[in-house]
C-alpha cells in the first residue's frame, strides 16, 4: 500500500512529537504520557485480533495481564531482573493465546466473544485467588526491582516514556509489515470470507491462531512496561471491564492507526487528567460510544482501500 | 445428603432468576441477533426502582400481597418503558448498520444505565427491607426451603409455561417466530417488525424486572453494578442453552443455577466463576451452538 503524502507528513509529525515530548513536559505529564503509549500498543495488539483478523475477542486484558504477571513473578519470585523477563513475557503470553485459542478458533462470532470473556474471568480469579502463592491474590505483587540497563537508571519516568515509545514504534512496524505479508493478506481474506479462504487452500485455522499469538505476544510485550511503570502489578488492572474498553477503542476508532490512537486518548488518558470527571466517565463515554456508532457505524477512523473488515458492512 | 439437597434448592432458587434474566437476552438475541449487554444493567435497574416504589409509596407496610404485587407492577411498567427506550434510542438507528457497531452501541448503553443508577441512588450497597414477605422456612427432613424460595420457583415456573404457551399457541407468538427466522419474509406477510421488536422488549425487560426484583428480595443486598455480574451469569445461561432457544435459555438458567450452587456447597464460592466459564468454554467446545442450539449452516 502507497501511502499519501498526507499521511507520510501526519506520522512524521506524530513521531517527532513524541520524542519531543519529554523535553516539556513534568514527571506528572510523563507519567501519562507513558500510560497512553502502554494502553495504545494493546489497543494495536488487539486490532491484529479482531480489526485485521475479523474474531472477537473480548478477553485481551488476560495477554496483558498474563505479559505483566510473568514480568512481576519471574522478578520477585525468581529474582530475574526485570529487562531479563521481557522475552518470557512476550513468550508466555503468546504461547496462552496459541493455547486458549486453539480449541475455540472455529467458534461463531458470538461465541468466540463469550469464550474470550470467560478466560479473562478465569484468569482474574485464578489471580484473586493467589494460586500456587505466586501471584499476591487482591493486592496484587508490589516492590518490583528498577530495572538498569548498561548503567543507567530506566526507572526514571524520562526513561519509561521512551522505552514505551521504542515498544510502540516496534509494533508501528509489525503492523505495517503484516499489512504487506503473506499473513497479513490472509488474515484479510480470512476475515471477508472464511469459508471461501480455505477453500482455495489458505490455512485460516493457522493464520488465525497466529494473529492471537502476535497480538497476545505484543499485549504482553505491554504488560512488562506497565509493571515496570508502576513497579506493581494488582488484578484489577485487567479485569473484564478492561478487555471490553480495548474492544471498543478498536471499533470505535476504526480499526486503523490514528482511530485506535485516539480512542486509547479518550478512553484512558483523559480520566487520568481530570480525576474529578471519574464519577461521570462512563455515563458519558456510553453516551459517546452510541453516538459515535449510529453517526458512523464502521468507527470514527475507518479503515481504508479495501481494508474495511466484513463486520463494518452490511450483512 | 443434606449439603446435597439444599445446595439443589438453593441452585434451584438462583436458577430460577437467571432463567429469567437470560429470556430477556435469547429473545432479543433471537430477534435481532444482538448481544443486548445493557439487559443486565436493566435487572439491576429495576431492583433499585422497586426499593425506591416501597420506601416511597409503601413505606413499614409488611406482608402485603398488595404491597408486592404493587412494586412488582409499578417496577415491571417502568422498567419496560425504559427497555422501549433503550430499543428506540441505541438500537433502531443501527438496525441494517454491520453487527459489531450495535454491539459497541449496546456495550455503551449499558455503561449509560449502569452508571446512571450510581449517579441517582448513590455508589453505596442499598437493602431491601427483610420484612416484605414473610420470614417463613420449612424444614423438611433437614433441607430449609424459605417462603421467598418457594415463591421465587412457583412463579418462576408459571411465567415460563406461560411464555412458550404464548410463543407457540398464539397469533403474536407465531409473528415473533416468523419476525426471528425472516425479517423481509414476515413483513412480506403483513406482520409489523417494528412492534413485535418493541413486544419483544417489552417481554425481555418485564421478566428482567421480574428477576431483579427477585434478586432485591431474596439476597436483599443490592449494588449499581451487579448487572453485569448477574447479567453474564444469565447470558452464560442462555448460551449454555444454546442462544435465541427460549426452553435452552430456562434449562440452561436452572442448570447453571444448580452448578454454581453445587461448587459454592462442596467447592468454595470465591472459585464459583472460575468452575462455571470452565464450563462455559467446555460446553463450547464440545457443542459450539449450546446443549439446546440448532445446527447452522455455515453458508447457504
Amino acid at each position: 500500500m502507497k501511502k499519501s503524502p498526507n499521511k507520510k507528513i501526519g506520522y512524521t509529525v506524530f513521531i517527532l512529537a513524541m520524542l519531543l515530548f519529554p523535553a516539556l513536559a513534568n514527571p506528572k505529564w510523563l507519567a501519562i504520557g507513558s500510560t497512553f503509549l502502554i494502553f495504545s500498543v494493546v489497543g494495536l495488539s488487539e486490532d491484529i485480533i479482531l480489526g485485521k483478523g475479523g474474531m472477537f475477542n473480548m478477553g485481551h486484558a488476560l495477554f496483558f495481564g498474563i505479559g505483566a504477571y510473568t514480568a512481576a513473578i519471574a522478578n520477585h519470585t525468581f529474582g530475574i531482573p526485570i529487562l531479563y523477563a521481557i522475552p518470557l513475557a512476550i513468550l508466555i503470553p503468546a504461547l496462552c493465546g496459541i493455547i486458549l485459542a486453539g480449541p475455540i478458533i472455529h467458534l461463531r462470532g458470538d461465541y468466540l466473544l463469550v469464550a474470550t470473556i470467560g478466560f479473562n474471568i478465569v484468569f482474574l480469579q485464578l489471580v484473586e485467588n493467589d494460586i500456587f502463592g505466586i501471584t499476591g491474590g487482591p493486592n496484587g505483587i508490589f516492590g518490583l526491582d528498577t530495572p538498569t540497563f548498561l548503567g543507567f537508571d530506566l526507572a526514571s519516568p524520562t526513561a519509561i516514556y521512551y522505552l514505551g515509545v521504542a515498544v510502540l514504534l516496534l509494533t508501528f512496524y509489525v503492523m505495517a509489515n503484516l499489512d504487506k505479508s503473506k499473513a497479513g493478506r490472509a488474515l484479510h481474506y480470512l476475515r471477508l470470507d472464511d469459508l471461501a479462504a480455505n477453500s482455495i487452500g489458505i490455512n485460516t485455522r493457522g493464520y488465525k491462531i497466529f494473529a492471537f499469538g502476535l497480538g497476545a505476544g505484543i499485549a504482553g510485550l505491554a504488560g512488562v512496561l506497565l509493571a515496570i511503570q508502576y513497579s506493581a502489578v494488582s488484578p484489577e488492572a485487567f479485569n473484564f471491564m478492561q478487555s471490553v474498553l480495548f474492544f471498543s477503542i478498536v471499533l470505535v476508532g476504526g480499526s486503523s492507526l490514528p482511530g485506535i490512537l485516539m480512542g486509547t486518548f479518550v478512553m484512558f488518558v483523559l480520566p487520568e487528567i481530570f480525576r474529578d470527571f471519574a464519577t461521570w466517565r462512563y455515563f458519558i463515554f456510553g453516551f459517546a460510544m452510541i453516538l459515535a456508532m449510529i453517526l458512523r457505524p464502521e468507527g470514527i477512523f475507518p479503515a481504508r482501500f479495501g481494508k474495511i473488515p466484513d463486520y463494518f458492512k452490511k450483512g | 445428603m443434606d449439603i446435597f439437597f439444599q445446595q439443589l434448592v438453593n441452585g434451584l432458587t438462583i436458577g430460577s432468576i437467571f432463567a429469567l434474566v437470560a429470556l430477556g437476552y435469547t429473545m432479543v438475541y433471537g430477534i435481532m441477533k444482538l448481544i443486548n449487554f445493557a439487559h443486565g444493567d436493566l435487572v439491576a435497574m429495576s431492583a433499585f426502582v422497586g426499593l425506591s416504589v416501597y420506601d416511597q409509596f409503601l413505606g413499614g407496610t409488611t406482608n402485603s400481597l398488595v404491597a408486592v404485587l404493587t412494586i412488582f407492577a409499578a417496577t415491571g411498567v417502568i422498567i419496560a418503558m425504559a427497555g422501549i427506550i433503550l430499543e428506540r434510542v441505541a438500537y433502531r438507528p443501527l438496525r441494517n448498520a454491520p453487527r459489531l457497531s450495535a454491539v459497541v452501541s449496546a456495550l455503551g448503553a449499558s455503561l449509560v444505565i449502569q452508571n446512571g443508577i450510581m449517579l441517582i441512588w448513590g455508589p453505596r450497597m442499598r437493602f431491601f427491607p427483610a420484612d416484605i414477605l414473610p420470614a417463613t422456612t420449612w424444614n423438611i427432613g433437614g433441607v430449609y426451603i424459605s417462603f421467598i424460595q418457594v415463591v421465587i420457583l412457583v412463579v418462576s415456573l408459571l411465567i415460563m409455561a406461560g411464555l412458550i404457551f404464548f410463543i407457540d399457541k398464539t397469533r403474536v407468538g407465531a409473528a415473533i417466530r416468523a419476525t426471528s427466522i425472516d425479517h423481509d419474509a414476515s413483513r412480506l406477510m403483513g406482520i409489523d417488525v417494528n412492534r413485535i421488536i418493541t413486544l419483544i422488549f417489552v417481554i425481555g425487560t418485564f421478566l428482567g424486572a421480574v428477576g431483579g426484583l427477585f434478586i432485591g428480595l431474596y439476597y436483599r443486598g443490592i449494588n449499581f453494578n451487579m448487572g453485569w455480574n448477574y447479567g453474564l451469569y444469565a447470558f452464560v445461561a442462555a448460551i449454555i442453552g444454546g442462544i435465541g432457544n427460549i426452553p435452552g435459555a430456562m434449562v440452561g438458567g436452572m442448570l447453571l443455577g444448580i452448578f454454581k450452587a453445587f461448587i459454592a456447597g462442596y467447592v468454595s464460592s470465591t472459585w464459583a466463576d472460575a468452575f462455571t466459564f470452565t464450563l462455559l468454554i467446555a460446553i463450547l467446545v464440545v457443542r459450539p451452538t449450546g446443549i439446546m442450539g440448532e445446527r447452522v449452516a455455515e453458508k447457504v
